[in-house]
Formats: C-alpha cells, structure tokens, sequence
C-alpha cells in the first residue's frame, strides 16, 4: 500500500508454489514443441525433478510413473537409457536416468553392470569421451562420465592408466584465460568450465586448476544487471550464471561475485503469472532455466530451498548420503530475503 | 528457450493456436511412429532415405534419426558405386546446410556433416580430388557461418577441425591473416583473439621459433593489441589478449614498456577497472622479477595493493575479489 514501486519491484520473492505446479504440468501440455523436444525428455525430468527437491518437495511428481518411464526408455542395443521410448541411448540421457533413479531411491531396477560397460566403452585411447558408438567428442561427455561413474560408485572400474589420459586431456582443453573448452583448441566457455572443473573435482585433481585466474574469469561474467554470461562480451543468462556460480563455488570462490544483484536477475527471470523461470527476465519459461535458477539461487543461500551440490547439480544431501561430497564453498542460508 | 520474448495469449487465442496445431501434431507423430517403426524393424531400404528427411524437416534435433540415416546409407554404400555414394553425400551436405542456416547451434547437424566428409571416398580414379573438393567446400561454409555470427563457438571448432582435415594443409600464415580480419573489424570478437594464440602457439611449436624471433612477433601483437585497447579500454577481449602476450615472466624491457603504455592509457581513462587490473598485476609480475632489489619490491607490491583497493571501488561488483587480491600483495 505504502510501498513505492521500487520496493515493491525489489520485493519479488521466488514463488515456490507456482514453479512446483509448472513444474507438475509440464507433461500435461502437449503442444507440438512438446513433441518436437521428446529427445531431451529424460532431461527434462531430472531438471524437474531436481528442481522440485530443492524447493523441497522431492514427491511432486508421481514416483512410480517417473520410475516406469525412465525404464521404458532403455535401449537394449546401447545398453543403456535413451532419452525418450524407441530412442538411441545416448550418454547424455544415460547421466539423467542415472539420476532421476538415484533421486527415485530405484537405483537398484537399473541394469548398473550394462550402464557401466557403455560408459567405461566411451573412453577413447586419448583419454577423450564419446558420446555413443558415432563418436562426438565433448568434454560434457568426459563430465557426465565420471559423475554417472561415481554416482554408480564404479568410479574404480577406470583403469589407473585411462584415469591419468583422461586428466591429461582435460589439461589439454585448458586456455590460458584459465577456462576450459569442450576439446583441446576450443575457447574457454562457462559451460565447459563447469564440467572441467567438476570433472577435475571428482578425480581429486584440483590441482590442475589455476584458481585465481579462473575464478577472476569467472566473476568477470558477471554484468552490471546481475546476470552472468558464458563467454567474454555475450549476452547474460539464468543457465550460465548456474554454470559459472557452480564452477566459482567448487573454487571455493562464491564471494567474488555481487551475490544481491545475481538473486535479483534470476528472481526477474521468473514468470509470476504461470511459473518457471526463464534465461532472462521477460522471456519464456522452460525446465531447463528452471532448474539453474532455483540451483543458482540455493549455492548463494536464498531462504527456504534444500542445500545443492555443485559438482554434481543433485541434492547435496543425497550426495552426502553417497559419500561422494567434494570441497566446494556455499554462502550460508538466508533466514529471510531481501 | 533462449531469447524468445514472453507473450501473453488470450484463452481464446490459446485455443485457436492449439486447433491450428493440432493437425500439425497429428502429422508429425504420425511420420514419427511410422520411421522409428521401421527403424525397430530394421528396414535400411533407400526409398525410405525421403521420409527422414520429411521427419528432419520437422525436427533436426532428433539424433536417434539421423543415427538411423546414416545406418541405412551404411547399409547402402557397399553396393553402389564411389559416384553414387558421392552423390548421397552431396544429397546429405545439402540438408545439413540447409539445416545449419536456420539452427547453427545445435550439434546433432555438425555431427552428421563430419560424418558425410569423413565418408567421401578416394577418387574419382586414382585421384583424391572429391575429398580435396569436399573439404575445400567446408571452408567456404564455416566462413559463411562465421560471417553469420562471428561469436558461434560450434563454428570456430568446426573451423579447426576443418582445417586440420584438408587432405593438403594450409599455411598457419592463413589463418592468421583470417583472424587479424575478423579481428580488425570488430576488436570485441574475443573467439578471434582466442584463435589467434593457438595459431602462433602451433606456428612457434611448428617452426621451431627461438626466443628473439617470437619476441619480436609478440612486439607486433602487442602493437595490434594496443589499437583495441585505445579503441575500447572497457572490452575486455583485448585485455585478456595482452595478459596472453605477457605471460608468467616476461622480459623486463617489454614489462616497463607495456607497464608504461597502460599508465599512459589510465591517465586519460581514470575509471577503466580493466586498466587498474592490468596494472596491478603487471606491477606485481614486475615486483617478482629477479632484477628487482628488496626495497623496489615492497614498494610496487605497495603499489599493486593500492591498484587493488581502487578497484575496490571502481568495480563494487568484485571487491570481495580485489580484497583478496590486495591482501596478497602484503
Ligand atoms: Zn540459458
């Protein structure tokens, strides 16, 4: 009533209840770009079911029918899940099934000895990872590789001598701004620091990071509106500023950005009529943006959502309870916001 | 999604979208049962080639479809001639183009264009002259693409690729030239930057180059550098090149003088945080080097920590970062 409209605009909170419904009738939807996007289906349920768990309610969705679904998207041939029924498994949708079963506790209904030998199969004599029998070439895949890995605890299933390729061709993708590309001769991009830097986490080999200079590289993404880009000179986004905040977090270097103006851009990403968060305010909404929003805005300890684990974008209890927990910084959780 | 504005539709307009849908859809998983059954069933018969392409069409995101375009022409190519698979392949680099026009971003269509040119066969006869083609025809298309959007990093690894492929290779003096054009019109294209320190990096490893010589090609980078530094002190890609040119330990003559070029460049750009940033670390590399007597070290170790306090102020944003900085310069 008496409030201004600035401090009516600075009073945006992050509205739980609606993203859980948008998130809830995601499926119900069916709109052609629905269908258009059923490759990316398994994906999509682990960012919302990721999702619903740090904004608490790990049983939005119903559990049985995510189980049943993620099973019906096993592709025999592969050994290993597609991302959608009659779909080629991919190691992309493989990490999701890996995921969404581990969030599920149905870990044990996965044929982990199948899902082990397509992923131990994608390790190159390089020590680069493919995506499937076709052969592309990502360090994406080398991340999603040691997370599924460790996540089925058959990290150790790596030969030593594959293990030290692999590291070195992590090293071979690092840029002298620090940063990392997604193979060796590649511009460093926040993404692929990402999952360089978790990748290098999850084999101990942070030592192989120059922290000062990537994390300086990381809090130079920030921009003035709070929004953090990928790639010097780009254009700001609720996802990569979930990539580079993860990233500086496993740095252990989360203070080095404007923690204040990076709640508000992503709480301004948010469609306040129909839910979900969107890569930057004013533009439509989708699981993907929603996920790193809710993710970006638990690492900088916005009130009332559970803690989120960096290295592997999974709930951090969960991760503990696995006794997969890496060194990572988070900032304390906030009793009230603003 | 990225960067498609929310509108907000009418319930009647929402309706009326949807109707105007649903046919489309109806097609769509029509197509899409009928190809992903005959793909479950194995069917690699070449007629069928078209109804991917119809489903592609639609969708070229859907991988699991192009795996099975290429099991049908793998299936295929045994039994036709080195002209025929040539000419499937021209077929396929068609689509892709096609494709790569309207979605350069999306993987699955690079993808299926290496696989068509690592395809093409030796010939025609006892030459190589298709591969030389094909690949010849690649660069022209990258270029194309990069002329699009200068910044698409698929693009740039594309180009790298490409041009480690050529059947002949280039001259590394090419590529240099390109990225010095694509450079000079647009100082902010930092994937050019970028490009440009693997390219002398390969160039010195290749050549053998000593010391003086790739001292004195740094002197020429350091001149082109400077333009974009003048230019726009607040781009940022210019001054993560010039970071790249000094390395760890560079030479002390070339240290002083860059030091005193970027002073130069402060005085009359009092508020450039990236200036005060190259400063402070330029002053601490300078306080490190061996020449430098106890007394100088404290003092621009002194000075870096003042560069770092401005900073503090300059760019609130990081001053959590620039306190740790300033920190370890005591
Ligand atoms: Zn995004």
């Amino acid at each position: 009533m008496a409030s201004t409209s600035t401090s009516a605009s600075s009073a945006i909170k992050l509205d739980i209840p609606l993203h859980i419904k948008y998130i809830q009738n995601l499926d119900k939807r069916q709109d052609l770009a629905y269908h258009l996007t059923s490759h990316l289906r398994l994906n999509g349920i682990y960012w919302g079911l990721t999702a619903s768990h740090i904004m608490g309610q790990p049983y939005a969705l119903d559990r049985e029918g995510v189980i049943e679904y993620v099973l019906s998207c096993w592709d025999d041939e592969a050994g290993t899940f597609g991302p959608h029924p009659n779909h080629d498994g991919h190691i992309l949708s493989t990490l999701s099934g890996i995921q969404i079963m581990l969030m599920q506790d149905a870990i044990d209904r996965v044929d982990v000895e199948s899902v082990t030998k397509f992923l131990l199969d994608r390790i190159s004599p390089d020590g680069s990872v493919s995506g499937d029998s076709w052969g592309e070439i990502d360090t994406r895949f080398t991340y999603i590789l040691l997370s599924s890995l460790s996540l089925l605890g058959k990290l150790d299933q790596i030969p030593t001598e594959k293990r030290e390729q692999i590291v070195q061709y992590i090293s071979r993708c690092r840029n002298f701004d620090g940063g990392f590309g997604r193979v060796p001769g590649a511009e460093s991009h926040s993404g692929q620091v990402w999952v360089c830097t978790a990748a290098l986490s999850i084999l101990g080999r942070q030592d192989l990071i120059d922290i000062p200079l990537l994390g300086a590289w990381l809090s130079e993404r920030q921009l003035p509106n709070g929004g953090l880009n990928g790639r010097p000179e780009k254009l700001e986004d609720v996802c990569y500023s979930w990539w580079c905040l993860a990233s500086i977090s496993i740095l252990g270097k989360l203070h080095w950005i404007n923690k204040d103006k990076l709640i508000g851009f992503i709480l301004g990403a948010q469609d306040l009529d129909d839910g979900g968060i969107a890569d930057r305010p004013g533009d439509w909404v989708d699981v993907f943006h929603t996920l790193f929003g809710v993710a970006g805005l638990s690492l900088l300890g916005y009130p009332g959502l559970e803690d989120i684990d960096p290295v592997y974008c999974m709930p951090a209890k969960l991760i503990d309870k696995l006794g997969l927990k890496k060194p990572y910084a988070t900032l304390p959780r906030m009793v009230s916001y603003p | 999604m990225h960067g498609i504005k929310r509108t907000r539709l009418t319930p009647q307009a929402a309706e009326a979208k949807k109707l105007k849908e649903q046919g489309k859809i109806e097609a769509y998983l029509a197509l899409e049962q009928d190809v992903l059954g005959r793909k479950r069933r194995k069917e690699y018969t070449t007629e069928f080639l078209d109804q991917t392409t119809k489903l592609l069409d639609l969708n070229p995101e859907f991988y699991t479809i192009w795996n099975f375009r290429r099991n049908i022409l793998l299936g295929l190519f045994p039994s036709l001639s080195p002209e025929e698979v040539v000419s499937h392949l021209t077929t396929d680099l068609r689509l892709t183009t096609s494709y790569l026009l309207v979605h350069p971003k999306v993987y699955w269509i690079w993808n299926h264009r290496k696989w068509c040119l690592e395809s093409v066969p030796s010939g025609p006869g006892e030459t190589v002259k298709w591969k030389e083609e094909f690949w010849k025809g690649e660069l022209k298309l990258v270029e194309k693409m990069l002329d699009a959007d200068s910044r698409n990093f698929h693009a740039w690894d594309y180009r790298r690729y490409v041009l480690s492929s050529l059947p002949t290779q280039r001259p590394l003096s090419d590529e240099l030239k390109y990225t010095q054009s694509k450079i000079e019109s647009n100082f902010s294209n930092f994937s050019a930057w970028h490009c440009r320190t693997k390219t002398l990096l390969a160039i010195w490893e290749k050549e053998g180059t000593g010391e003086e010589e790739i001292r004195r090609a740094k002197d020429e980078e350091f001149e082109l550098v400077t333009q974009a530094l003048w230019t726009d002190p607040n781009d940022q890609s210019g001054w993560l090149y010039h970071r790249w040119l000094i390395g760890s330990a560079p030479p002390l003559e070339v240290l002083q003088r860059e030091i005193k070029n970027i002073q130069d460049l402060y005085e009359a750009e009092p508020d450039s945080k990236w200036c005060i940033n190259a400063l402070a670390h330029y002053t601490l590399l300078l306080s490190r080097n061996q020449t430098t007597n106890d007394e100088d070290q404290i003092r621009l170790k002194e000075e870096a920590r003042r560069l770092y306090q401005r900073l503090e102020e300059v760019d609130g944003d990081r001053k959590e970062r620039y306190r740790d900085m300033a920190e370890r310069c005591l």
